[in-house]
C-alpha cells in the first residue's frame, strides 16, 4: 500500500505543479527560446543573459514607454522537439508579447508556424527561416555567413602569398551556409578551394580530414562551426607538424584561447568588434559597445561579449521599434522592426527593410589572433 | 459437510472479488492516461501540443512494446523507420504537392520495405549482436538524413509541411490534433491488445520465452521475429510521419538516438509487456519535464530522480501498479 501511495502521491503532485503554470502579466515581456543544454549551450547562455542584463538595464531607467521588461527563458535543450513545447508555452501560458530567441535554427524554423499564428515578432541569434510567411516574421541580430568566409578570404589575399585552401566544416545550418559560400566566391580573392572536408560536432579526431587536406595542396584551413573540434583541429595540426594556418569561425575567446596556445602565429578567428573593442578606434560603434561592456563587465567580468553583444543589440532593437511604432502590439512592433534602419548596435549598424530581415548589411566584422594571450587585430 | 460448502463458496466469493478488483486496477492505469488526456483537451494551453506528442511516441512504443516486450527481442533502431516515413512524407507533400494521406501511407509502406530488407537477415542475430544491429540501422538512417542535402536539406530540415487532414478538409488546431491523435493512439493500443490475444501474440510470447521450445511446437520462429519486426516498424512509420505533419516541420536531429532514450524509458516506465504500459509510459515521462519546468537548472536533476523512484518503487512500470495490490492483498 505504502508504494501506491507514494507514487499516487507523486502523480498527484505532477499533475498539481502542471495545473498551476498559468500566469497573468503586466510587463511587456520577451520570451527566450534557448539551447541552455545541448550543443549551443555556451552561446545561448550567453545570448540569454545578455537579453536579461539589457531588460533589467531598460527597467533602471523605467522600462520601455513606462512599462518593465520581463524575460521569460526556456531551455529548449538544442532540440527542435523541446523548442516547440517551449515556445508554445511562452505563446499560451506566459502570453509574451515577443521572442528574442538564441541560435537553434532548426528549433526556430520548427516553431516559426506557431509564432506566425500568434502574431509575435522573433528576433533570432540564429539564420532566418525559409518559408516566406515565416521569415516575414523574423528578424536576425547575426551578420550573413558570407561576412565571416569573406574576411579570412581577404586576410589571405591581401596578407599571405597562399593560393591554396582546404575547407572543414560541421553539418550545421550555418557552416553548411559558410562552406559554401567559401566554395563558390574563394576564386574571387585569387583563391583555389582544393578541398572540402566534414566532420561531426563531437568528432575527437580531425587528423584524417586535415591530413586530406594537406595532401591535396591546402595552405590553409578555413574552419566553419563552433566547439571544442577547434581545439581538436589546432592539435591535430601540431601533431602533424604541419605548416599551415587555420582561420575559424565566429567564437567564443574562452573556447578561442587554448588554441591560440596551441597553433601560436598561425592562428586566426573572425572577431565581432565588442571582442577586439580596445583596439577600435573612438566613434559611435566602440561608445555602443561600451554602454553595453559596461554593466556586462560589472556582472560575469571577462566572459566573451560576442554573443551577448547581439542579444543586447536585440532587447535595443525592440526598444527603438515600441517607441517609434508607439504600440506594444506584435504587427506594429513587427512592421516597426522592418523600418528600422541606421541602428547602431555593438556589432554595427543595423538596417532592416522588407526585403532584408538580416539587418547587418555592412561587413562589421575583423580577423584578429592572440597577442600574448590578448585577441588583437590580425596584421 | 454444510460448513464445507459454505467456506468453499466464501473462497470462491473472496478469489472472485479480488479477480474483479485486480482486473479494476488493471484498468486503472489506462484510465489514467485517457483522463489526462481529457483533461488537456478541456484545459487547453501548451499541454495540449505536449500530450499530442506523447500520444506520437505512444504510437511509436507500443510497436516497440509489440517487438520487445511480446516478442522477447531488443531493437535501438527503431528510430530510422520513423525518419524513413516522416521524410516521406515530408518530402511527398512539400516537394511533390501529395496530399497528406498518400504520403503518410507511402511513408509507412516505404518503412516496410526497409525493414523487410534489413530485418530478414538482421533478425539471424540474438541478443547483444542483434542489438548492435539495429543500433547500427538507426545510426545509418540518422546520417543518410543528414548527409543527403538535395532530398532532406540536411540540418536545415524540410519547413512547410502540411498539417494533417484528408479530402481538403486540414487539422489547424492544436485540440483538434489532440483529439485525432487521441484516436489513432487508441486504435493502436487496441490493435495491439488484439494482437497479444491473437494466435500471433501467442506465438510472439512463446518466442520471447524460448525459442527453441517455441520451434519444439511448430512455431515457425524466424517469421514471427521478423513479422513482429514489421508490425513495431510500422507503428514507427506512422509516428514518423505524423509527428512530422503535427510539427509542420523535420530536421535530422527529431529522430536522433534521444528518440531512441525516450522511448525506452517510457516503455520500461509503462510496463514493458503489458498493453496499456506504452500509452500511459508515453504520457507520464511526456509531461515530467513540464512538471519540473519550474525548478529551472534542476529540472533534468529532478526528472533523474523520480525516474529512479519510479523504477523502484514500479519495477515493472505504472501499468504493473495492480500486481503491487495484489502483493499487498498477499502480503
Amino acid at each position: 500500500m505504502r508504494k501506491i501511495a507514494m507514487i499516487g502521491m507523486f502523480l498527484a503532485g505532477s499533475a498539481a505543479a502542471f495545473m498551476g503554470q498559468a500566469n497573468a502579466a503586466e510587463a511587456y515581456k520577451i520570451g527566450i527560446s534557448a539551447g541552455l543544454t545541448g550543443y549551443v549551450a555556451t552561446i545561448d547562455r550567453a545570448w540569454s543573459d545578455a537579453v536579461k542584463l539589457a531588460a533589467d538595464h531598460l527597467n533602471a531607467q523605467g522600462g520601455i514607454m513606462g512599462r518593465q521588461i520581463e524575460v521569460v527563458v526556456e531551455d529548449n535543450k538544442s532540440e527542435p522537439q523541446a523548442a516547440v513545447t517551449s515556445y508554445k508555452k511562452m505563446i499560451s501560458s506566459d502570453q509574451v508579447d515577443i521572442f528574442v530567441s538564441g541560435c537553434v535554427s532548426a528549433g526556430n524554423f520548427a516553431a516559426a508556424g506557431n509564432v506566425v499564428r500568434a502574431k509575435l515578432p522573433m528576433v533570432l541569434c540564429s539564420i532566418l527561416p525559409t518559408q516566406p510567411d515565416h521569415l516575414k516574421w523574423a528578424f536576425t541580430m547575426i551578420p550573413p555567413p558570407r561576412f565571416e568566409v569573406e574576411v579570412r578570404l581577404k586576410y589571405l589575399q591581401d596578407k599571405t602569398q597562399i593560393k591554396k585552401i582546404g575547407v572543414i566544416y560541421d553539418p550545421s545550418p550555418y557552416a553548411t551556409v559558410q562552406k559554401t559560400i567559401a566554395e563558390k566566391s574563394a576564386a574571387n580573392f585569387g583563391l583555389e578551394v582544393v578541398g572540402i572536408e566534414q566532420y561531426k560536432h563531437d568528432e575527437p579526431d580531425l587528423s584524417a580530414q586535415i591530413n586530406k587536406l594537406k595532401s591535396e595542396g591546402a595552405q590553409a584551413i578555413l574552419k566553419m562551426g563552433v566547439g571544442g573540434t577547434t581545439l581538436t583541429a589546432a592539435k591535430n595540426i601540431k601533431q602533424l607538424g604541419l605548416d599551415m594556418l587555420m582561420l575559424t569561425s565566429l567564437e567564443d575567446v574562452a573556447v578561442l584561447k587554448p588554441v591560440g596556445d596551441v597553433l601560436g602565429d598561425k592562428f586566426f578567428f573572425v572577431a565581432s568588434p565588442a571582442q577586439v573593442y580596445q583596439a577600435l578606434p573612438e566613434g559611435a560603434l566602440k561608445a555602443e559597445i561600451d554602454q553595453f561592456l559596461k554593466p556586462w563587465r560589472a556582472k560575469f567580468g571577462d566572459r566573451d561579449p560576442n554573443w551577448a553583444g547581439r542579444g543586447w543589440d536585440g532587447v535595443m532593437l525592440i526598444k527603438r521599434a515600441i517607441e517609434n511604432a508607439k504600440s506594444f502590439e506584435g504587427p506594429k512592433v513587427r512592421d516597426a522592426i522592418e523600418k528600422i534602419a541606421g541602428f547602431q548596435g555593438t556589432t554595427g549598424i543595423y538596417n532592416f527593410s522588407p526585403e532584408n530581415h538580416q539587418g547587418l548589411t555592412e561587413n562589421p566584422l575583423y580577423l584578429a589572433q592572440f597577442k600574448g594571450g590578448v585577441a588583437t587585430l590580425a596584421q | 459437510m454444510r460448513l464445507h460448502a459454505t467456506i468453499l463458496q466464501l473462497k470462491a466469493m473472496t478469489a472472485q472479488q479480488s479477480g474483479s478488483r485486480r482486473r479494476l486496477l488493471a484498468w486503472l492505469p489506462g484510465v489514467i492516461g485517457v483522463a489526462i488526456v481529457l483533461y488537456t483537451f478541456i484545459g487547453g494551453g501548451y499541454l495540449v501540443s505536449v500530450v499530442s506528442f506523447g500520444l506520437i511516441y505512444a504510437l511509436f512504443v507500443t510497436g516497440l512494446n509489440l517487438f520487445m516486450g511480446y516478442t522477447g527481442q531488443v531493437s535501438f533502431g527503431q528510430n530510422a523507420f520513423a525518419a524513413i516515413s516522416g521524410y516521406m512524407s515530408a518530402v511527398l507533400t512539400t516537394t511533390y504537392g501529395w496530399g497528406v494521406a498518400p504520403a503518410l501511407a507511402c511513408g509507412i509502406a516505404a518503412t516496410l520495405v526497409v525493414a523487410l530488407v534489413v530485418g530478414y537477415p538482421a533478425l539471424r542475430l540474438k541478443g547483444h549482436y542483434l542489438a548492435m544491429a539495429t543500433l547500427a540501422i538507426g545510426l545509418i538512417a540518422y546520417e543518410v538524413a543528414v548527409q543527403w542535402q538535395s532530398v532532406t536539406q540536411g540540418y536545415m530540415g524540410i519547413s512547410g509541411i502540411p498539417p494533417l487532414g484528408v479530402f481538403g478538409y486540414e487539422i489547424t488546431s492544436d485540440r483538434g490534433n489532440l483529439a485525432f491523435l487521441a484516436l489513432v493512439a487508441g486504435l493502436g493500443v487496441g490493435a495491439a491488445a488484439l494482437i497479444r490475444h491473437s494466435r500471433l501474440g501467442r506465438a510472439m510470447t512463446a518466442v520471447a520465452g524460448s525459442e527453441d521450445a517455441a520451434r519444439a511446437l511448430g512455431i515457425d520462429v524466424a517469421r514471427y521475429k521478423l513479422l513482429a519486426f514489421l508490425i513495431a516498424a510500422a507503428y514507427a512509420g506512422l509516428a514518423g510521419s505524423l509527428f512530422v505533419h503535427v510539427v509542420g516541420f523535420v530536421s535530422p536531429e527529431v529522430y536522433g538516438l534521444h528518440m531512441v532514450n525516450l522511448a525506452f524509458t517510457m516503455l520500461y516506465v509503462g510496463g514493458i509487456g503489458t498493453i496499456a504500459g506504452p500509452l500511459v509510459g508515453a504520457i507520464i515521462i511526456i509531461l515530467l519535464p513540464e512538471t519540473f519546468r519550474s525548478f529551472r537548472d534542476y529540472q533534468d536533476m529532478a526528472y533523474g530522480a523520480v525516474l529512479i523512484l519510479l523504477l523502484i518503487y514500479a519495477p515493472r512500470g505504472l501499468a504493473s501498479l495492480s500486481d503491487l495490490w495484489s502483493g499487498r492483498a498477499r502480503g
